[in-house]
């Protein structure tokens, strides 16, 4: 055939694209299981640093994040009832993936949807740190619309339910050098020590867009905003006030207070 | 034996990539400010050059003319795109840090350069090791400015510490210069330099030659 012709050109640009998409395709699918597994680990990593071991876990080998992740003890909450869920596995829980994802999908009410997320799952992970028999940390999982990009983080607790020992950010797309400060780690040290809630458990966290007087009262449930991130840290805030709100984790963390969480 | 030695060896210096042709200068600017990425560049650039130049050679009896450019770029990004799922597999946080460098080597000049001038109409054996030599060609001068650059803008070499900086109680006085992207230029620029005075047949004849003072009819 007349290489020139037209008919030829389109048979070489259909072969030529249907050979590159399949070898594409098998790249993606093969490799996709080793790239699940560093993405796995990377997560791991997270949870190690916030679980108390901070920076030293950058000095971990990946045997020992592993080790360390596997002596966090992970547990679903049903955040409705506010109480442990020990019907599913909560390391391999994914709502996404159930039989019927819809049944663990609930629908946030309007007035309470503070954080843009529109839905969330019944059942959330959450991980416990003890030493011995004794609770040391609860991580909890957040997330919630920040300027241009959803924010995923963890929050780790002490174990009054009530004072953050550590918080992290680990997903987000905002912009470069104003609103990805929210990632930098002497801004996330501020949030060591603030209390969530009041005696009366009214919620009383803030990130302060002014300045904070470090005698008031108030200064113990505030953390210095970023300047010319108003966005980014009022979806950050938002996403705080929604986790910790009584659709969040209130119910399970007043519960756990008492009870154990049983 | 000649011919093998020639494809192999006189992208090295004589037709270096980089140095001669000028091209693929924007991932030797942005990558070059740590030898690890730079390795991990040169080792990416090197494959996908060896694969678009053993396809492009394969299909050089049957590519119309009209389409050529867009089936080459077709084989080329594929190829890329195969790379960096490996490196996202295998190296996840070399391929986070080089993550838009990676995809740009879809628009590096010198792949494309490589498979319209040569694999084109050249045997596939043959093809296969121009992409070899070229891709060794570009990564000589990657790592040579990666070496600069990251032992003078850290004082280490591969996260080893060479030089003791002042911080720690050293010596060294980092020079954040060497970590900025001009100073790639002027890296690559003293190289250009060197090797031309070095052979002289490398130097282009000027488009444009300034008139004198008398020519212009100044006294």
């Amino acid at each position: 055939m007349d290489n020139e012709s037209p008919l030829k050109a389109i048979i070489v640009v259909a072969a030529t694209a249907l050979v590159c998409s399949i070898l594409v395709t098998a790249a993606a699918v093969s490799l996709q299981p080793i790239q699940q597994a560093y993405q796995d680990l990377e997560r791991n990593r997270i949870l190690v640093r916030i679980s108390g071991a901070g920076d030293a876990v950058d000095e971990m080998s990946d045997r020992q994040v592993i080790a360390a992740f596997q002596n966090l003890d992970a547990r679903l909450v049903d955040l409705d009832r506010g109480v442990f869920d020990e019907t599913y596995n909560p390391n391999t829980f994914d709502a996404r993936k159930a039989a019927a994802p819809q049944q663990f999908t609930v629908v946030i009410p309007d007035d309470q949807d503070v954080a843009g997320l529109g839905r969330r799952s019944s059942l959330v992970t959450v991980y416990l740190v003890q030493e011995g028999d004794e609770l040391q940390r609860v991580i909890l999982p957040v997330y919630g619309q920040g300027m241009w990009s959803t924010l995923y983080g963890f929050i780790a607790i002490e174990n009054d339910l009530n004072t953050i020992a550590d918080m992290t950010i680990y997903g987000q797309e905002e912009t470069p050098g104003i609103g990805d400060r929210i990632l930098r780690p002497d801004w996330q040290a501020r949030w060591r020590g603030r209390k969530l809630y009041d005696e009366q458990s009214v919620f009383r966290f803030r990130i302060s867009q002014g300045d904070i007087e470090p005698d008031s009262p108030a200064a113990v449930y505030q953390v210095d905003g970023l300047t010319g991130a108003t966005v980014t840290i009022n979806g950050l805030m938002n996403v705080m006030r929604y986790w910790f709100g009584p659709h969040g984790f209130a119910t399970f963390l007043k519960n756990f207070s008492t009870t154990g969480g049983s | 034996m000649v011919r093998i030695r020639q494809a192999l060896l006189t992208p090295l210096i004589d037709e270096n990539p980089v140095t001669f042709q000028i091209l693929g200068i924007c991932s030797a600017v942005a990558i070059t400010t740590s030898l690890y990425s730079a390795l991990v560049m040169s080792l990416a650039l090197t494959s996908v050059l060896a694969y678009s130049n053993v396809t492009i050679s394969l299909m050089r009896r049957h590519l119309p003319r009209s389409v050529r450019i867009i089936v080459q770029m077709t084989v080329i990004a594929s190829g890329v795109i195969v790379v960096d799922e490996f490196l996202q597999a295998f190296a996840p946080e070399t391929a986070r840090t080089l993550s838009v460098f990676v995809g740009q080597i879809v628009t590096n000049c010198i792949v494309l350069g490589r498979a319209e001038s040569f694999a084109a109409h050249n045997r596939v054996g043959i093809s296969f090791l121009d992409g070899i030599g070229n891709g060794m060609g570009f990564s000589l001068i990657l790592i040579t400015v990666a070496i600069i650059r990251e032992l003078f803008g850290t004082g280490s070499l591969m996260q080893v510490e060479i030089f003791k900086p002042v911080i720690d109680g050293g010596w060294f006085e980092p020079n954040a210069l060497a970590l900025l992207p001009p100073s790639a230029f002027f890296i690559i620029g003293f190289i250009i330099w060197g090797v031309r005075s070095w052979k002289p047949k490398q130097v282009e004849r000027s488009d444009f030659q300034p008139l004198t003072d008398h020519e212009m009819g100044h006294e």
